[in-house]
């Protein structure tokens, strides 16, 4: 094949103005696109970071007593060891908030009694579960064990009721306060200086604020029942069976205590959503517009390699008059396209580089990796190739007969 | 009146000057019929698009009407020929998605006007050239002929003083080249002076006044016995 | 002449058809997704009571911890609530024209309906001094609010929203009935209209774009009843806060407090009240941290609490990247088309035309295209608007459609950006091209076409 580079450059610079129009397309269409799927990637990552929590088996219930009367002990005892009792059910705790929901509880803890601050600085998101808090969420307790009924302490006050007793902590929260590994049996100290006994690890899990915080993992979980007049229970059941007990429970549990509501009953499931709903929403803008974005210029590139080829059919006529066949013809408008996408390749990374840099430094945002950049050349080589083939064959088939006519 | 005195015109194309008009000096009085002719690349396109104000020139002094229109701008002269000059074209240059009224109606649209005497203008136009009952046919919708009449039409809806043609029956055959060629006569004879260039000796033999342009610049002219009670221009050498 | 130009762009769009409908459809799409993201950024960056901007403030002190402030990330800032005590404090203040306290509630609504008892349902409540109503402006359906003396002896006076008026009374005038809250009767005295301030500027602790709450309670019941916040609680020094008594009377903040000062003199007048109170306070050991009280307005509010976040700005420089890319698009397709056409242009030069009456000519075919653009720009606008509602709406746990997708609809702001950026996108994409038509020689397209 003979690709004539020096006619095509010249060609190229007599319709500047309509190739530099789809260069600078093609420029700005990377620099989105690379810097679009970089954001999309990060979003996506942490979507679907482990929780280390069986969120798809669990459910969560939301009750509220209302009456003067109420007993809300008496409340707790009967609904917690109804929920056990149904077939299905693995396990069953109150909460004092719902994990990935976005709200929830934190506090510092110190390492000695009288340290004036939270040790190391770690705030750490803490949870009052009851001796089956482990198996309602499906945590992975990877050293010590979990509680036992008979630590389990009666409500508080209020929520911010002092405790002070058995915890087991994740090991991300471990390990920030004893960075050498030897957190368990180990001592940690409230705001009022009282007492808490490491006596279990947890591998993993992502607590109440899946967004928004620099300590999503770092978890405390007290041996305590949760504040009253309302709680909500956080239901495990065997695989497959979620949808089922929630109705059961749904029908069932207002009945059998006149004195208290049922506000809802939900999948812990929809609270991740939640959650991730600002980065869902935003992952799937930035694919719509992204995608928008490559169609128009496609599109553009198209449209000028149509256009070079209807304003040239004469030329290309005398070119197949003289002998070029017809591979020579789509070279040359493949190459002649080829080097105006590369124009806006090369313009096009450095944007990509000054807008991924502008993103870290001014949203917080890390520096888009190199070899995203190398992927959004080759896509739009390819991309520019696509359009321009079907311009390029059609280029092809300008009869050679063309050249003898007077147009 | 139409003069031109030693106008020159040169291309410039990287390092290679290219003089279309050199010196050319011709004068042109109302009512004449003059047929340029020459070989291809002599320069009367060139000087067709000087005379008709299409194109600027280098030196020399031009005068329109008795008006010098050397100097004039682009604006000005886009006036001018709008109001004094109509155009003939070889390709006929109807525009193709305007029907025959509408193309006729062009030049108008580009003058203060009211839409009843645009259309009283555009109806006589069509008349002379007979093509009233066409005024609705697309420009496809005609054969050559009636092409370049309604183009005619078009350049003298205006009502120009001049009327310039560029090879106006190079597209046609012969019949219709007459019939052309008669309605350009018919339309002198009505007061319009007309220069028409071509490359065709017999065609140009039908004008009162023959210039033929070599290189150019004007290489000589001569009357035709037929026309010999017309007197001649002093156009030329001075 | 201007009639003439339309006609003839419609000539123009007749010859190329295709690619007219390529160019609407770019500069359509363009303008459809900014129209999108601009509805949206304008959405949750509206103050909803712009018009009371200058005259509502948020007041904040910095009762926090001596040894570091309530945000480490931003340590110039104070809380963003008050004690329980403060917030009384400055409610007996007469400098304000009004004063709201509140805190966000949570109840279970029983007692009967039209039909009967009602099903317990829990209701979001908000216990406040009533000068929350006209302050905020709130519109009544039927009746309403209560006054100071209802708030200091709380009287079981009770408000409720349009919403839960629908959902318990069918939306019949319920002002007189009683409903039990929390198994405690309130007689009815007030129904709101339907009013849902996007963001809720007022109580940003629960999100930003949490609907509003359906009970409104006269603000000494909770006390009464020691209803604790059901929204963010901050606390920081160790004090016993096992009772209600025992948290209103600690250093935790849980309290939202607005004024409204009409003028300077009042603002700062209020401002010197506060600062006097807290160094008073300070002789019994409380705020151990710098002076920092602070009268925010509306606006400035929304600002500091981050309601826009840095995503959206940079939904908004990427819908304008989008933008670009379309009208690059279209300048080059336009380009292409007037030169393609160049002959006739040449051929109108030659009639007669003037360089300014073809680039008129040009600009009007191009302004035309934008037009049609911005139509179909605001219909995708509209679609696209549907998809983000529908992408909020289905994971909404409220019983009414609320929060951000309730703004999400065309409105003036979206129709004012559709217009502009067709007129940006006529100049943009058509003075290039157009100004190339007009250099055309027009001599050069007139032989052999």
């Amino acid at each position: 094949m003979n690709v004539p580079f020096r006619p095509i450059i010249s060609a190229l610079f007599r319709n500047r103005a309509g190739a530099l129009l789809v260069a600078a397309q093609v420029a700005i269409a990377l620099a989105v696109l690379v810097n679009a799927v970089y954001m999309v990637k990060q979003r996506v990552d942490l979507i679907n970071r482990p929780t280390g929590i069986d969120v798809d088996n669990i459910f969560v219930v939301g009750v509220q007593g209302f009456t003067k009367d109420f007993d809300y002990r008496a409340m707790l005892d009967e609904d917690i060891s109804w929920l056990r009792s149904i077939p299905g059910v693995i396990g069953v705790t109150a909460t004092n908030s719902v994990p990935l929901s976005g709200g929830g509880s934190s506090d510092y803890f110190k390492l000695t009694p009288d340290a004036k601050t939270g040790g190391r600085d770690a705030l750490v998101n803490y949870f009052h579960f009851n001796e089956q808090g482990a198996d309602a969420l499906g945590l992975n307790v990877i050293a010590g064990r979990w509680f036992t009924r008979e630590e389990v302490q009666p409500p508080g006050g209020t929520l911010y009721a002092v405790y002070s007793g058995p915890i087991v902590v994740t090991k991300d929260y471990a390990d920030r306060m004893f960075p050498k590994g030897d957190a368990l049996g180990k001592v940690i100290y409230g705001s009022s200086s009282q007492p808490l006994t490491i006596i279990g690890i947890v591998d993993h899990m992502i607590g109440s604020w899946p967004v928004g915080v620099d300590y999503p993992t770092q978890i405390m979980y007290m041996a305590f029942e949760p504040a009253g007049p309302g709680t909500r229970y956080l239901v495990r059941t065997q695989p497959g069976l979620r949808d089922q007990l929630m109705r059961k429970v749904e029908a069932e549990l207002g009945q059998r205590n006149v004195k208290r509501a049922v506000n809802y009953v939900r999948t812990l499931k929809l609270y991740q959503d939640r959650s991730y709903l600002t980065q869902r929403n935003m992952s799937i803008y930035l694919i719509v517009v992204t995608g928008l974005l490559m169609a128009i210029t496609s599109f553009g590139i198209f449209a000028l390699a149509t256009f070079n080829v209807s304003t040239r059919t004469k030329q290309v006529g005398t070119r197949r008059a003289v002998g070029a066949r017809r591979r020579d013809v789509v070279a040359h408008f493949l190459v002649e396209n080829w080097l105006i996408t590369t124009v806006g390749v090369f313009v096009g990374c450095v944007l990509a580089l000054a807008a991924g840099h502008l993103l870290s430094l001014q949203y917080d945002l890390p520096r888009v990796d190199l070899y995203y950049i190398v992927g959004g050349v080759v896509v739009m080589w390819l991309v520019g190739l696509a359009a321009a083939w079907h311009p390029s064959r059609r280029a092809a088939r300008i009869s050679p007969a063309l050249a003898t006519r007077t147009v | 009146m139409l003069e031109m005195h030693n106008i020159s015109k040169i291309f410039r194309a990287d390092l290679i000057e290219t003089h279309a008009l050199r010196d050319f000096s011709l004068s042109v009085k109302g009512g004449e019929f003059v047929a340029v002719t020459g070989p291809s690349g002599s320069g009367k396109t060139t000087f067709l698009n000087v005379a008709g104000l299409l194109e600027s020139f280098d030196t020399g002094r031009y005068l329109l009407d008795g008006a010098d229109v050397s100097n004039l701008s682009d604006d000005e002269r886009s006036r001018l020929r709008n109001e004094k000059i109509g155009f003939i074209f070889q390709g006929f240059n109807l525009i193709p998605d305007l029907n025959i009224y509408d193309n006729v109606d062009v030049p108008l649209r580009y003058r203060r006007m009211s839409a009843k005497e645009r259309h009283e203008r555009i109806s006589s136009a069509l008349d002379l050239v007979g093509l009233s009952s066409r005024t609705k046919h697309m420009p496809s919708q005609l054969s050559g002929g009636q092409q370049q009449r309604a183009a005619i039409a078009r350049a003298l809806a205006g009502d120009p003083k001049f009327l310039l043609a560029d090879e106006p029956t190079g597209n046609l055959d012969s019949l219709m080249a007459r019939q052309v060629l008669d309605l350009l006569e018919q339309i002198n004879e009505m007061g319009t002076t007309i220069i028409m260039v071509t490359h065709d000796i017999e065609l140009a033999r039908r004008a009162e006044r023959n210039v033929h342009v070599v290189d150019g610049q004007i290489s000589d002219f001569k009357s035709f016995e037929a026309r010999a009670t017309e007197s001649f221009a002093t156009a030329g050498a001075r | 002449m201007i009639g003439y130009y339309f006609r003839l762009a419609f000539a123009s769009f007749r010859r190329t058809p295709g690619l007219g409908i390529l160019m609407v459809l770019a500069v359509a799409v363009g303008i459809g997704v900014c129209v999108v993201t601009l509805t949206y950024y304008h959405a949750i960056s509206g103050n909803p009571i712009w018009w009371k901007g200058d005259q509502l403030y948020s007041v904040t002190l910095d009762n926090w911890d001596p040894r570091e402030p309530a945000d480490p990330s931003r340590p110039t800032l104070p809380p963003d609530q008050l004690t329980y005590r403060d917030a009384e404090h400055i409610w007996q203040s007469d400098i304000p024209k009004r004063t709201t306290i509140m805190y966000r509630g949570y109840g279970i609504i029983s007692g009967d309906g039209l039909n009967g008892p009602l099903k317990p349902a829990p209701t979001t409540t908000r216990i406040t001094t009533g000068a929350f109503f006209p302050m905020f402006d709130v519109p009544f359906e039927y009746g309403k609010g209560w006054s100071n003396n209802a708030d200091v002896a709380p009287e079981p006076v009770v408000v409720i929203s349009h919403e839960l008026n629908q959902r318990l009374f069918g939306g019949t005038d319920s002002v007189g009935r009683t409903i039990r809250w929390n198994d405690t009767p309130f007689r009815i005295i007030g129904v709101l209209a339907e009013w849902d301030p996007q963001p809720k500027y007022y109580d940003l602790t629960t999100g930003n774009f949490n609907p509003a709450e359906d009970v409104y309670l006269p603000w000494k019941w909770g006390e009464t009843l020691s209803i604790q916040s059901d929204g963010s609680s901050n606390c920081w020094k160790i004090q016993d806060v096992q009772t209600f008594q025992g948290l209103a009377q600690s250093e935790c903040v849980w309290v939202q407090a607005w004024v409204e000062l009409p003028n300077f003199i009042a603002r700062s007048r209020m401002q010197s009240f506060l600062d006097n109170y807290t160094n008073a306070e300070r002789k019994h050991g409380r705020f151990p941290r710098p002076q920092n009280n602070r009268l925010t307005d509306v606006d400035q509010w929304l600002k500091v609490n981050k309601v826009v976040t840095n995503d959206n700005r940079v939904l908004v420089g990427l819908a304008f990247a989008f933008l670009a890319v379309c009208l690059i698009n279209t300048v080059g397709l336009l380009l292409a088309k007037f030169l393609n056409a160049a002959p006739l242009s040449g051929l109108r030069r030659a009639l007669g035309a003037s360089k300014k009456q073809l680039f008129l000519q040009h600009m009007v075919e191009v302004s035309t295209i934008a037009g049609a653009g911005a139509v179909l720009g605001l219909g995708l606008g509209a679609l696209g608007l549907a998809g983000i509602r529908e992408l909020y709406e289905r994971t909404a746990t409220s019983p009414h459609p609320s929060g951000v997708a309730s703004l999400l609809y065309l409105n003036i702001s979206s129709y004012l950006t559709a217009v502009t950026l067709a007129v940006v996108a006529t100049f943009i994409c058509g003075l290039y091209p157009a100004w190339r038509v007009g250099r055309l020689q027009p001599a050069s397209y007139l032989k052999n076409q």
